[in-house]
């Protein structure tokens, strides 16, 4: 029976908590961009003319087929995160594309129109070498894989093995890469790091070794990149301290010594400290390859090559030249190569591989963004013409990792921003008001103004007056001239320059940083990047910490946003100060960081500019002011005894607490030590600074107030135990002040182990864990209350906190996996608040806080009857209308960034991870504005309807009046 | 009550009974995995259906997640799937798709291999009701992400009880006195007797004196009646107000139904 109420109880709440999605409000307000990553493989389709295929395989572990003509994903496979998920080999036959995964453990062969996986095959432990599709009588059947100690072969349609051998002498032999030319054999080579080169020939029938050869190489130290195999089986190496090329015959038996052209024969030099490439081309694996090759001297000179009856011949040099690819169309192969038109462009032509002339008409000019990276890699995509000459299109992939697919004369096809699949951090900023806006602000805010007099003030504010007037008036055209053309003609094209804060700021600038060191500026509305700045010179591995100092409140003064990048193990910081809303630098001389930053702390003071001050405190404890003014260090001395900062030290297990002092330096306050003998800190999180807090307590049942514990200097660190057997592992928690240093509360979740993902808010923590025992997600909650009294009513002092605060706690089952957990947010704080809950299936939960609440009864009272208090009930519900990002699953969602708008009920939402979606959602359903079902037809219905009633009524009493005075 | 309860612990009971028999039965050698072994990792097999849509449809966008993203399969055409590599362990198997919905599995794999498959249970997790392995997941049709919009319409209007409360007495008051001609002496005579044939206690108060108490709420003025229902009246209302919240409240957690009636 009491099931039965619990069970009730909930699902009458459901309907009134319920933040769902309605279909027709699909894309209103929500928009997702889907990314891959860092392209690594590249394969066009050239198995069919129409085909409009592009094959990637990348560094984040993600195989997928783009749309060529659009850039858009026809599908794409998001395999595990780290070394299991890499890609190390992408090969491609017909319809079929065949992938290695996890160094060389899995080969897995795809069905490439429907995305669908063919075969899989687990291989043998071995770290993977290379991969190379074998051919017998122009037909490709097999794929090899070289692993360090052994060579196995695999059918391409079962995937079945057919045979697999050990190499010969593995230990001390490095087997590095793989040829087969279509003849019925397999060659691998192997290098003895300067002494000699080893091949050994394999039968593809049975994987018997015909011959095993080893050739004097005494300058050989890798073979990978410096050698290649051209023409009819002649190994092809480059060595740049002897400057020269060496050739060898692979299959005759005689002949093994090697042969040795200097580069000077040919007028050519390779520039000092570059080790020069080798790349030829193999247009069927079947088939031998080429006698043509790419040999690339410098950073910026490559020379085409053609080796002819035993003598390498130069075919054309190009110089300058970024990069040069090779691509085949039938029977035709070409080569593009890019090379430096003038500062900003560069041009892209085609040349015939066999004899190095130059096509007519193939230029394409590639225009390099001047705030991006340079090119650093080209795919070509080669196919025939209606009158058999060659066309071509390019997709061109630069150092911050922007893909663009161009097509002749230059035109850009698409674009894919692809470092925005690992943001890091992000921001969202208040867009401007318009001009007009800002030209009437802009007369009270400038000084000069006062000091106008009285006349030229007024005539300013009717001028200022007569622009809004016309600026009215041509919104009204516009409206006008809109209506009449059909709705999908109507482009709202989003540009920096009709950038405007609209009625109820719905509508941000999204600041978004990613790991390669790439900034974007990011409207929220559309998802239309609006300006990008890649900054060079980012190490592969930085911290980023991106602070607004300044919003765009303070007209004429621009919104300011302070960039601090880390060096992940130096500690050595730098400073990027740009605006955000046009993406560019500020020209604010930055503080210069000679010492490691260890911690940042952003202070409500600020200088006579409106921005904010920034505090970076060094690793010997001292404290650099941004910016640093006079008056700013003016109001630091005076707040200085009244501003405390925390550092952690999680390899020592170490938190300390710190007081500025008047002189910019620090004095230590208190240290709270935890032994990582038995723990780690693994996390630690204040509240968040734009957090407002409505109500102070929570009315009971009977009518009494429990007041919330609101310490704004609480902070929630997270611990856990370096004992991983899941009996003794455990997870703590601790709720430390951070300005006094005392532990407020503490809790151990025994038996679970992290990753622990939570949320630390108002009066209220919450936590997810494993519980080990049980091997299920756990939710937690705590709760601190001050009770039924405020101790001072005014004002929070952590100094003076006489009772400890009254802690409740409970804990829920959540049937599903986490990847992130955020809450969310608004501008006042009196809407309730969910939960944000980033699942594994890249949905996102919304999760109304009302079932995480530790007062939830086990009993059901009059009293929790009378506060709304849904009973205990052990299993966390999970609702399919609770999804907000319904289909548009986000994969591998990493961070959930919450931002209040201009109105209460409406909380912004970006997730981020390998996609980026934005949404709205609405908590409490949208309680400001009238909702996007409000009938207005009924209503205006019921309302005229009314009024003539009125209307008749009153003529049908006039004229019986009328009547009643004849009679 | 009381009969309930013990009903329930019988069943309780007979549920361990169940699952102990479960367990003792999987303590027989099942069907060794020696063959699927690799190592000491393991391989996870199984098939997933949607009935009546092709598999090419919807396989390109699903994944198959072993404990979170510990470890992930991707689908073969036919809708077959497997993940290597799985150590032995506990895991909750899932199929993961925007389009269909797919329950989880738990998967149990020994050290020696052996594999069995059971329906998740996160509260009581030693509870085992099996499935079968190789896994057979069928979808339970397409995922509801999107709330119902309340539409309105005429029907909902007039079949509201309030408006029927309205409108039923208004035409009565309107059309009667039109149908029935009440000049006539007669008639009103009759229609007096009537009166008093449906009244026939002259105990029962007046429903027009009872809804007049009940909204004026202790007013003193009150419109003519006999005075046997007025003494009756207000005991009624009184009991009525009081068992309404006991009424609702046992299925109703939010008060804000009731509150403003006391």
């Amino acid at each position: 029976m009491a099931w039965l109420v619990v069970r009730l109880a909930i699902s009458v709440s459901l309907l009134y908590t319920a933040s769902a999605v309605f279909e027709d409000q699909v894309g209103k307000f929500d928009w997702r961009q889907q990314f891959i990553g860092k392209v690594r493989f590249a394969l066009f389709d050239t198995h069919s003319q129409a085909s409009k295929k592009l094959l990637v395989a990348t560094d984040k572990n993600v195989f997928a087929s783009l749309n060529s003509r659009t850039g858009d994903l026809f599908w794409r496979h998001v395999d595990k995160i780290g070394p299991e998920g890499h890609i190390d080999a992408l090969l491609m036959y017909g319809q079929d594309a065949v992938v290695v995964t996890g160094n060389g453990r899995l080969l897995r062969s795809w069905e490439t129109t429907v995305g669908g996986l063919k075969w899989e095959t687990v291989l043998d432990t071995g770290s993977f070498q290379a991969a190379a599709l074998v051919g017998v009588q122009d037909f490709v059947k097999y794929v090899a894989v070289l692993k360090k100690s052994a060579i196995s072969l695999h059918d391409l349609s079962s995937g079945s093995q057919i045979w697999v051998e050990n190499l010969p002498d593995s230990d001390t032999v490095q087997y590095q890469t793989i040829y087969s030319g279509g003849n019925g054999l397999v060659f691998v080579f192997g290098v003895v790091p300067n002494s000699h080169i080893v091949i050994v020939e394999y039968k593809i029938e049975d994987g018997e070794i015909m011959r095993k050869k080893s050739v004097e190489a005494a300058w050989m130290s890798s073979l990978e990149s410096s050698c290649t195999v051209i023409s009819s089986g002649i190994l092809l190496c480059v060595d740049q301290i002897t400057q020269s090329l060496y050739t060898l015959q692979l299959q005759s038996a005689e002949q093994t010594e090697i042969r040795q052209i200097h580069l000077q024969t040919l007028d050519l030099e390779v520039a000092s400290g570059f080790q020069p490439v080798l790349t030829s081309t193999q247009p069927n694996p079947a088939q031998p390859p080429l006698s043509e090759f790419f040999l690339q001297l410098s950073p910026d000179h490559h020379i085409l090559l053609q080796l002819k009856d035993g003598l390498i011949a130069p075919l054309r040099d190009f110089n300058p030249s970024y990069l040069a690819a090779f691509a085949t169309s039938g029977e035709r192969t070409v080569a593009a190569v890019m090379s430096p038109k003038n500062d900003t462009a560069c041009s892209i032509n085609l040349f015939s591989a066999d004899t190095g002339r130059r096509h007519l008409d193939t230029t394409i000019i590639y225009h390099m963004d001047p705030n991006g990276g340079k090119p650093n890699r080209l795919y070509v995509h080669a196919f025939l013409k209606k009158d058999d000459s060659v066309g071509y299109r390019v997709m061109v992939q630069t150092e911050d990792l922007t893909l663009t697919f161009l097509q002749q004369p230059g035109r850009v096809v698409w674009v894919r921003e692809e470092a925005l699949a690992d943001v890091v951090t992000m921001e969202m900023v208040d867009l401007p008001f318009t001009g007009t806006q800002a030209e009437l602000e802009g007369e009270f805010g400038k000084k000069a103004a006062i000091q106008d007099g009285l006349l030229p003030m007024v005539l300013k504010r009717l001028s200022s007056q007569f622009i809004l007037l016309q600026a009215w008036l041509a919104h009204l055209w516009k409206l006008f001239y809109d209506a009449r053309k059909p709705r999908s003609s109507v482009k709202n094209e989003v540009t920096i320059d009709t950038l405007s804060r609209d009625e109820f700021n719905l509508q941000k600038m999204m600041v978004m940083v990613t790991a390669s060191g790439k900034l974007f500026g990011i409207d929220s509305k559309s998802g239309t990047i609006l300006w990008k700045q890649y900054l060079e010179n980012i190490q592969p591995d930085s911290v980023f910490k991106l602070i607004v100092q300044r919003t765009t409140a303070h007209f004429p003064h621009p919104p300011q946003c302070t960039l601090l990048i880390k060096n992940k193990d130096t500690g050595l910081g730098n400073l990027y100060v740009f605006n955000p809303i046009f993406g560019k630098k500020s020209q604010i001389s930055v503080p210069a960081l000679p010492r490691p930053v260890l911690q940042t702390l952003l202070l409500p003071v600020i200088d006579q500019d409106y921005a904010k001050v920034l505090l970076l405190i060094d690793d010997q404890y001292k404290v650099t002011a941004f910016p640093s003014t006079k008056n700013v260090l003016q109001q630091l001395q005076d707040t200085a005894s009244s501003i405390f900062f925390y550092l952690v030290d999680s390899s020592q297990g170490k938190l300390s607490g710190f007081r500025l002092r008047k002189d910019l330096s620090t004095e230590l306050i208190w240290e709270v030590v935890i032994p990582t003998e038995v723990q780690k800190i693994v996390a630690i999180k204040g509240k968040r600074a734009n957090e407002h807090v409505h109500s102070q307590g929570r009315v009971m049942g009977d009518r009494s107030v429990l007041y919330k514990y609101l310490n704004p200097n609480l902070l929630a660190v997270i611990t856990e135990s370096t004992d991983t057997h899941q009996e003794r592992s455990f997870v703590g928690i601790f709720l430390i002040d951070g300005v006094t240093g005392r532990i407020v509360h503490e809790a151990v979740q025994r038996k679970a182990r992290g990753p622990v993902h939570f949320v630390h808010s108002e009066n209220w923590m919450v936590y997810v864990y494993w519980n080990s025992k049980f091997r299920r997600n756990e939710f937690s909650v705590l709760e601190l209350f001050e009770g039924a009294e405020l101790y001072n009513s005014t004002v929070f002092s952590s100094l003076d906190r006489p009772h400890p605060p009254q802690v409740l706690q409970q804990s829920y089952i959540f049937p599903a996996p986490i990847s992130t957990l955020e809450a969310t947010l608004t501008e006042k704080g009196i809407t309730s608040r969910h939960l944000l809950v980033g699942l594994p299936s890249g949905n996102i939960l919304s999760l109304p806080k009302m079932f995480l609440d530790p007062r939830r009864p086990e009993v059901v009272s009059e009293q929790s009857r009378e506060e709304n208090l849904i009973p205990y009930a052990p299993e966390m519900p999970i609702r399919e209308e609770w999804f907000i990002n319904y289909n548009q699953t986000v994969s591998r969602i990493r961070g959930i960034h919450t931002a209040p708008s201009g109105l209460e009920s409406t909380c912004l939402v970006v997730a981020y991870g390998l996609d980026i979606y934005q949404t709205r959602v609405f908590p409490s359903k949208q309680f400001d504005v009238l909702k996007d079902d409000y009938d207005y037809v009924l209503i205006s219905s019921v309302l005229f309807g009314l009024f003539f009633a009125t209307m008749i009524s009153k003529r049908l009493a006039e004229v019986k009046l009328l009547n009643r005075a004849w009679r | 009550m009381q009969q309930m309860k013990r009903l329930l612990v019988v069943y309780v009971a007979l549920q361990a009974l169940f699952a102990l028999s479960w367990c003792f039965s999987d303590a027989e050698p099942g069907p060794a995995a020696g063959s699927q072994s690799n190592g000491d990792r393991f391989k996870i097999e199984g098939r997933a259906i949607v009935p009546g849509v092709k598999t090419q449809d919807w396989i390109s966008t699903a994944r198959i997640l072993v404990e979170g993203e510990e470890y992930v399969g991707f689908l073969k055409t036919d809708g077959s799937f497997a993940v290597n590599d799985v150590p032995s362990g506990s895991y909750v198997v899932e199929i993961v798709s925007p389009s269909f919905r797919f329950d989880p599995v738990r998967v149990d794999i020994t050290s020696k291999g052996k594999m069995r498959a059971r329906l998740v249970n996160y509260i009581k997790t030693s509870e085992v009701i099996r499935q079968p392995y190789p896994l057979q997941i069928r979808s339970s049709g397409p995922h509801t992400y999107f709330m119902k919009r309340e539409t309105w319409g005429w029907t909902d209007f007039l079949m509201n009880p309030m408006v029927m409360m309205m409108v039923l007495p208004l035409l009565i008051i309107v059309l009667l006195p039109k149908v029935v001609n009440t000049n006539d002496p007669e008639m009103r005579k009759e229609m007096e007797q009537s009166m008093n044939m449906l009244n026939p206690n002259p105990e029962l108060p007046d429903v027009s004196e009872f809804m007049t108490k009940l909204f004026s709420k202790g007013s003193s003025k009150s419109s003519g009646g006999n005075k046997g229902s007025r003494s009756v009246a207000p005991k009624r209302s009184d009991t009525m107000c009081t068992s309404r919240p006991a009424q609702g409240g046992d299925v109703d957690p939010n008060s804000v139904s009731y509150t403003y009636l006391k």
